[in-house]
């Protein structure tokens, strides 16, 4: 039932429930009036009045005015003389009138306050259906926020991981530039001064540039060590499988591209260590792209990478990276680590020096082995969290 | 051992490597211009001489590679040493191919520098002298009569007198006339000298 004042949803149904209203409403009033008629010295109407804006209000105009006309129809014929008839007698005109006139008042009255409360909801349904509409659409446009700023995060933190293997190609380039200009400005100077007789202008030329060249390549070293060491290391409680997991995604796309299967086999229930997440993950990626390069070219093995993680007995956590490549010679493995040196036609040999640096400031140790399947074992070691915290 | 009248290019963005390169080429006697880009180096003028080009593979714009094909297709013939801070063998392969002097990995000793620029120098004045002849050949080629052309022609496709006076419809007294004639006008010493120089003239046998 629609009665009640919400918004009518079938104004048919309401207007005839509104008449019944009406109707019910007078003959309350009527039956009551003629129930206590013998208590007072004039009819008692001023039920039908209650009626009439009773029914305006919950039925509106139409059932009002309803209840109005049966009213009158009921005073007419009940209680104004000549009784149980509808003819009005001369003297009582004026009191009908009245009555009639006060009713049609209270049914005007009722109707209208009636429908301005109405508008009055409708117009605040819809505010808040409007509300409601925005709010979703700002919740919606502050989701899609988060996620951007989250996939910002994720590419900063991939672009800090890769700065190994994209550091050692531009270490290469700013370092060879001046190195290659020292080398011909010195050729140039012993020209000059072999000359007879010596030019020393030019000399001293070629003798200064070698000067600022030399500083030049050597800033470009001191850059590089400062941007390890100013680096504030950030230690944090990590758990090592959730470390590798993250990078995993990107681990694979660079196997992937070398056909290379990554499989990995994380021990559950690891302690957590403490470190810095993103200098581990760019020491397991430096030694994925290891891995990666071992097996270039490698045809008739598997090609598989290997990540596992176990717990010593020690407590500690390990970490190992296992390829099918080429392996290690004896003599590779007594050198790998040192700065400088690489088996690789286009490596500056600075990748596994600085992952060992990384691992030994968290208490940890990086080693190489020969794989007995062929290939080699890259493993690291991280103390658990709470031997570390007393070092 | 060095020319000094040749002309050394160089082009390389980095200015110390650009200076140092024309300090030590000087030092040998060389005259050089070093550019900052390969556009620099397009606008100069350059002199008629021996020259050849020292390029840095890796310049900002286009790289030494893509300029080598550049100057291929705008018909300019300069003998070209690369120089790189990373030379990988199938870059290196490629260039060569495309008929790069050498490739230098930086730093490079002064020695293979001067190596690979009298090379490139050797090569070059080749490449000069053969031009100087292809164009002397041209000269005297259009000294030649329409008849003569004819003749020297299917003379040197290797027919007889007689039977290069049957296909013009000529006697063979007139073939033999013309013939003299064409080879005083070619400077040729024998037919076998005149054949050399047809095989030379001819466009697509020229280098």
């Amino acid at each position: 039932m629609q009665i009640g004042g919400d918004v009518p949803a079938n104004p048919a149904r309401f207007s005839l429930a509104g008449y019944g209203v009406g109707l019910f409403f007078v003959s309350m009033a009527l039956i009551c009036t003629l129930l206590v008629q013998h208590l007072f010295l004039h009819p008692f109407l001023f039920l039908f009045f209650a009626a009439v804006v009773v029914s305006a209000w919950l039925g509106g105009t139409g059932p009002g005015l309803f209840a109005v006309l049966l009213s009158t129809l009921a005073v007419d014929y009940f209680f104004i003389p000549p009784l149980d008839s509808f003819a009005v007698k001369a003297p009582d005109v004026a009191y009908f009138s009245a009555f009639v006139l006060s009713a049609l008042a209270g049914s005007w009255v009722s109707s209208s306050q009636r429908k301005s409360r109405e508008a009055l909801r409708t117009a605040h349904d819809l505010l808040e259906i409007h509300v409601a509409e925005r709010t979703a659409e700002l919740e919606q446009a502050n989701a899609d926020l988060r996620e951007r700023e989250r996939q910002l995060r994720m590419i900063e933190h991939l672009s800090r991981v890769l700065t190994i293997g994209e550091l050692t190609a531009s270490i290469a380039h700013e370092v060879n530039q001046p190195i290659a200009a020292v080398v011909t400005y010195g050729h140039a100077c012993l020209e000059w001064l072999t000359q007879d007789p010596p030019n020393l202008d030019e000399a001293r030329h070629a003798a200064e540039r070698i000067i600022k060249d030399g500083s030049r390549a050597g800033a470009v070293i001191g850059r590089i060590q400062s941007l390890y060491k100013k680096e504030p290391s950030t230690r944090e409680l990590l758990d090592v499988n959730e470390v590798i997991q993250d990078l995993i995604v990107f681990l694979r796309e660079e196997t992937g591209r070398h056909h290379i299967d990554l499989r990995t086999d994380f021990a559950p229930d690891l302690p957590a260590v403490e470190g810095d997440r993103v200098q581990l993950q760019q020491v397991l990626q430096n030694l994925v792209a290891n891995g990666i390069d071992a097996m270039h070219g490698s045809t008739g093995r598997a090609r598989e990478l290997w990540i596992t993680t176990a717990k010593e007995t020690s407590g500690e956590v390990v970490v190992k990276i296992k390829d099918s490549g080429v392996g290690l010679s004896q003599e590779v493995s007594d050198r790998i680590f040192q700065p400088f040196f690489t088996t690789k036609p286009q490596g500056i040999g600075l990748g596994l020096s600085i992952s060992r640096s990384i691992i030994e400031s968290h208490g940890g140790h990086l080693s190489a082995s020969q794989n007995l399947c062929g290939g080699a074992i890259f493993q690291f070691t991280l103390p658990a969290a709470s031997s570390n915290q007393h070092d | 051992m060095t020319d000094r009248n040749a002309t050394i290019y160089v082009i390389d963005d980095d200015e110390s490597i650009r200076d140092s390169l024309g300090s030590l080429l000087r030092s040998v006697g060389f005259h050089v211009e070093v550019f900052a880009s390969t556009e620099s180096f397009l606008n100069f003028s350059r002199h008629d001489v021996s020259s050849c080009l020292v390029l840095d593979v890796r310049l900002p714009g286009s790289s030494g590679m893509e300029f080598q094909d550049h100057l291929k297709k705008a018909g300019i013939e300069i003998p070209i040493i690369f120089i790189t801070a990373h030379g990988d063998i199938p870059m290196t392969s490629r260039a060569i191919k495309a008929g790069a002097v050498e490739f230098l990995t930086k730093p490079f000793q002064k020695d293979e520098l001067l190596e690979a620029i009298d090379q490139g120098l050797d090569r070059d004045r080749r490449h000069r002298v053969e031009q100087a002849e292809f164009l002397a050949l041209r000269e005297r080629l259009e000294k030649l009569t329409q008849r003569e052309r004819e003749v020297m022609e299917l003379v040197v496709e290797g027919l007889l007198n007689k039977q290069v006076a049957s296909r013009l419809g000529l006697s063979e007294v007139t073939v033999k006339i013309h013939r003299a004639h064409a080879m005083q006008k070619m400077q040729a010493e024998s037919l076998a000298d005149l054949v050399r120089m047809v095989e030379r003239l001819k466009p697509q046998s020229r280098r």
